[in-house]
């Protein structure tokens, strides 16, 4: 071959061999430049309608123009053989450079987000490379990374049982199979056609091979390759491979493609927030950019570092994502995410590493839990609903209103309480949910009845230091305890009153608005109910009623300060039927005694003409010192406070309702310290302003 | 002779991005039709119908200009070369209208799931 001319190209020499042929150095005789030329072994076996096909499909990937993919310049067949021409790209394929140990966590995120950016643009075009592995890669001397080779796999062919014997060689059934065995779907080995988030499990091959130099699914023959990629999970993949990484790649890797990221452009986006989250580990305060890439259009997105602060606020149309540093003076606003869809409950995972944010989006077409890997600037949009009430039951999804995350010990554990009111769990990071039956199947449950919002299991509160015993809060059901993992439960309201049934103290019914424990108090807990507000310092035997001074007892919210377990905060408004706060006026009301007296705080805050409503998951305290307190109204207004409470700033207006405000610092643990012991805290808070609430009559009082 | 669905701006994330879905397939009814939409594009079963297989309370499929509602529900009967289309409701402002609606089964078989390719 070498020295002949095919078409205008003049053949100088050879540079390696391919699953379809050998691949030479040609010189361009027209217009003067180095190509490389492919021709297409006879021996691939191509008869006249493969052949077609190929010249169709690299005709097709021709149209393709983008930095991080090799350019296919002319494809053509002369004395019947089939060539193609491509960009000759100069450098060392990706195989080449893993070796056996891998690469460094910094390349493997370089080179990961150039060829997640390559698919992306292919799959917009509508062509998937269908054999994207380590050797379909080539990284240039200045690191600019090439994929090779794009959609002409399709249909070039031999057996592949043949091929899968072979482990390491393209397999190829003319009609169905192409591509590399270990880069192999779990879908294109069942026979179902190939489409983007196959390119995407190959992909993250890619990745898990770049990482620790080995392929993800191994074995002697073709066959126990392909049982491995069916049926077993890769080996896990520890430090210094970052969790963030690791999570991408396990996602990447999901046997069913719905479980997958659903585009490159998420995957990329992902890579990209792991690379900040690179500049997260790295000196803080040094001058590097956030993640680049926008998935979402027409949003506004966050950049986030080490030591950031965030609220996530959720609304009746879309959530928002605000981040400040660690003064909580100046914000920058992400969103709105999810327009026009009700966000009810958000949560920010840092557990075990990564950097997730969670949110639940309800609409007319149904109601999703969805998270973000890079703060907000692509979510999950899972094909099926992941939490869903099971056939048996009849019942269906309406809302999530709780997202409750596990005990830092149990990373992969998360909660969601929902409308109509159950609990679901997942023992998997969120991958797949549960109902938990134990609670759901308790005889109770046929005589709860809804509130003005709703049946819904909206507070859940796990006891820190007993893993066996968490709290739930159902409107209008009342308090549940298990101390038995959720196996069973038993009703906890002895105490609270029930203004809307003849029996004002019955065993469950009452319609509780929120509870909230302190972790260095796990016996304590404070309880705001439609009408009453309680303490129960018994694991909730028993409830007292502690709404000494406060202009009415009935209210939703209500916050543990982090530090201070004898600090609680409120927002009591004037009653059920007007639920607005008491005489215009916005007033935050807090104890420092465990509800013996509480004050109002109100500096900074409208104390005019100012009817508003605070839901119950729309206020929320901050770990930082001094303690930050923030809230949401009905109206759309955020509010925020950097010293306990005694002052008030509006941090934005003019959102829609807001129905959740959720804090995080990002990624510094020492901030998530142990609370300090009752008697330091207290003497911490009484810097603040001593009690100057006056007690007034309460309300509805039965 | 084929099915043709007309695809709202919502879903199209999961149509690979087309305004219309032409099947191949010759359904009877409003359901049959319906499964195979969602069993070329998952992503649009739980769009458009709980985990129960009712369709969800503010969708609103039509046969040609009929709502399937009043006209016998999912198991409205598709004749040849109709035109379905799934519209999320203007809602608000009140209940629906009663009428035959309530009479129409709008509930799929609740062990069906999505169906995964």
């Amino acid at each position: 071959m070498i020295g002949q001319v095919l078409g205008h190209y003049h053949v100088v020499s050879k540079i390696g061999e391919g699953g379809m042929g050998a691949v030479y150095r040609a010189h361009d005789e027209v217009l003067h430049r180095d190509v490389a030329l492919k021709v297409v072994s006879k021996s691939a076996g191509l008869d006249e309608s493969a052949s077609q096909n190929l010249l169709q499909e690299a005709r097709a990937s021709s149209a393709l123009s983008h930095p991080n993919i090799c350019t296919i310049h002319e494809v053509g067949e002369t004395n019947g053989e089939l060539y193609i021409v491509m960009e000759l790209v100069e450098g060392q394929s990706l195989r080449s450079l893993i070796g056996d140990t891998g690469l460094a966590v910094e390349s493997i995120l370089r080179y990961g987000v150039q060829i997640a950016n390559a698919l992306g643009r292919a799959h917009d075009r509508g062509i998937i490379h269908r054999d994207l592995k380590s050797a379909n890669v080539v990284v240039t001397s200045d690191g600019l990374v090439k994929v090779l080779d794009f959609g002409l796999a399709k249909r070039v062919g031999r057996g592949i049982f043949e091929g899968s014997t072979r482990s390491f060689e393209t397999v190829q059934d003319a009609s169905m199979l192409s591509g590399t065995l270990p880069y192999m779907a779990p879908e294109v080995l069942r026979g179902e056609a190939a489409d983007y988030r196959s390119d995407l499990w190959a992909l993250g091959v890619v990745l898990y091979e770049a990482a620790s130099g080995r392929l993800p699914f191994e074995g002697r023959t073709g066959f126990e390759i392909s049982s491995a990629i069916m049926r077993e999970m890769p080996k896990p993949l520890g430090p210094p491979v970052p969790p963030g990484l690791w999570a991408i790649i396990q996602r990447c890797l999901a046997k069913e493609p719905m479980q997958r990221y659903q585009r490159a452009g998420e995957v990329q986006a992902a890579l990209e927030a792991v690379q900040s989250s690179a500049v997260i580990s790295a000196e803080p305060g040094g001058d590097r950019s956030g993640p680049r890439t926008t998935v979402l259009h027409n949003v506004q997105h966050i950049h986030v570092r080490k030591g950031d602060f965030l609220l996530l606020v959720g609304t009746t149309k879309g959530a928002f994502v605000l981040r400040s540093n660690s003064q909580r003076t100046r914000w920058e606003v992400g969103g709105p995410y999810f327009h026009g869809h009700a966000v009810y409950a958000m949560a920010y995972d840092q557990r075990d590493g990564q950097h997730r944010l969670w949110a639940s989006t309800q609409s007319y077409w149904g109601t999703l839990l969805r998270s973000s890997d890079d703060f907000g600037k692509s979510w999950t949009n899972p094909q099926e609903a992941p939490i869903r009430f099971p056939a048996d039951t009849g019942v269906s999804l309406k809302n999530i209103w709780q997202i409750c995350l596990g005990r830092p010990e149990e990373p992969n554990l998360l909660y969601c309480g929902v409308e109509p009111a159950a609990l679901f769990e997942s023992r998997d990071a969120g991958e797949s949910w549960s109902l938990v039956r134990g609670l759901f199947d308790h005889p109770h449950r046929p005589r709860w009845m809804p509130g003005n919002g709703g049946l819904a299991l909206h507070t859940i509160v796990l006891d820190p230091g007993n893993a066996q015993r968490m709290y739930v809060a159902i409107s209008a059901g009342g308090v549940y305890r298990t101390d038995d993992g959720g196996g069973t439960w038993t009703a906890q309201n002895r105490g609270i009153r029930v203004m809307f049934m003849p029996s004002k103290y019955p065993e469950f019914g009452q319609c509780v608005h929120k509870i909230a424990m302190h972790p260095a108090r796990p016996e304590r807990l404070f309880l705001q109910n439609h009408w009453g507000l309680y303490r129960s310092d018994d694991y909730a035997e028993n409830w007292k009623d502690i709404a000494n001074g406060v202009p009415s007892d009935f209210g939703f919210a209500v916050v543990m300060h982090p530090k201070n377990p004898d600090c609680v905060y409120i927002v009591p408004v004037d009653s059920d039927e007007f639920r607005c706060t008491c005489e215009g006026r916005l007033r935050v009301y807090r104890t420092r005694n465990a509800g013996a007296s509480w004050e109002p705080l109100m500096r900074g805050l409208p104390q005019k003409r100012a009817y508003e409503t605070v839901l119950r998951d729309a206020m929320t305290a901050d770990p930082l010192d001094p303690v930050g307190i923030y809230f949401g109204t009905r109206s759309g207004q955020l509010y925020g406070s950097t010293d306990e409470g005694r002052t008030w700033k509006k941090i934005l207006d003019g959102l829609p309702s807001v129905v959740c405000v959720k804090s995080a610092a990002v990624g510094d643990p020492s901030v998530f310290r142990e609370p300090k012991p009752p008697q330091e805290a207290t003497a911490t808070s009484s810097r603040s302003r001593r009690s100057t609430g006056k007690s007034t009559s309460r309300k509805g009082k039965g | 002779m084929s099915v043709t669905f007309h695809i709202p701006g919502a879903l199209r994330e999961f149509t690979e991005g087309r305004t219309k879905v032409e099947m191949e397939a010759s359904p009877k009814v409003v359901g049959d039709a319906l499964k195979a939409l969602w069993t070329r594009y998952p992503g649009i079963r739980d769009r458009i119908a709980t985990e129960q297989g009712e369709i969800r309370q503010h969708i609103n499929v039509f046969v040609g200009n009929e709502e399937i509602r009043y006209t016998g529900g999912l198991a409205t009967p598709i004749p040849p070369g109709s035109e379905i289309s799934i519209v999320s409701a203007v809602s608000g402002g009140g209940a629906r209208p009663r009428g035959p609606y309530t009479r129409s089964p709008t509930r799929l078989p609740p062990d069906d799931g999505p169906t995964r390719t």
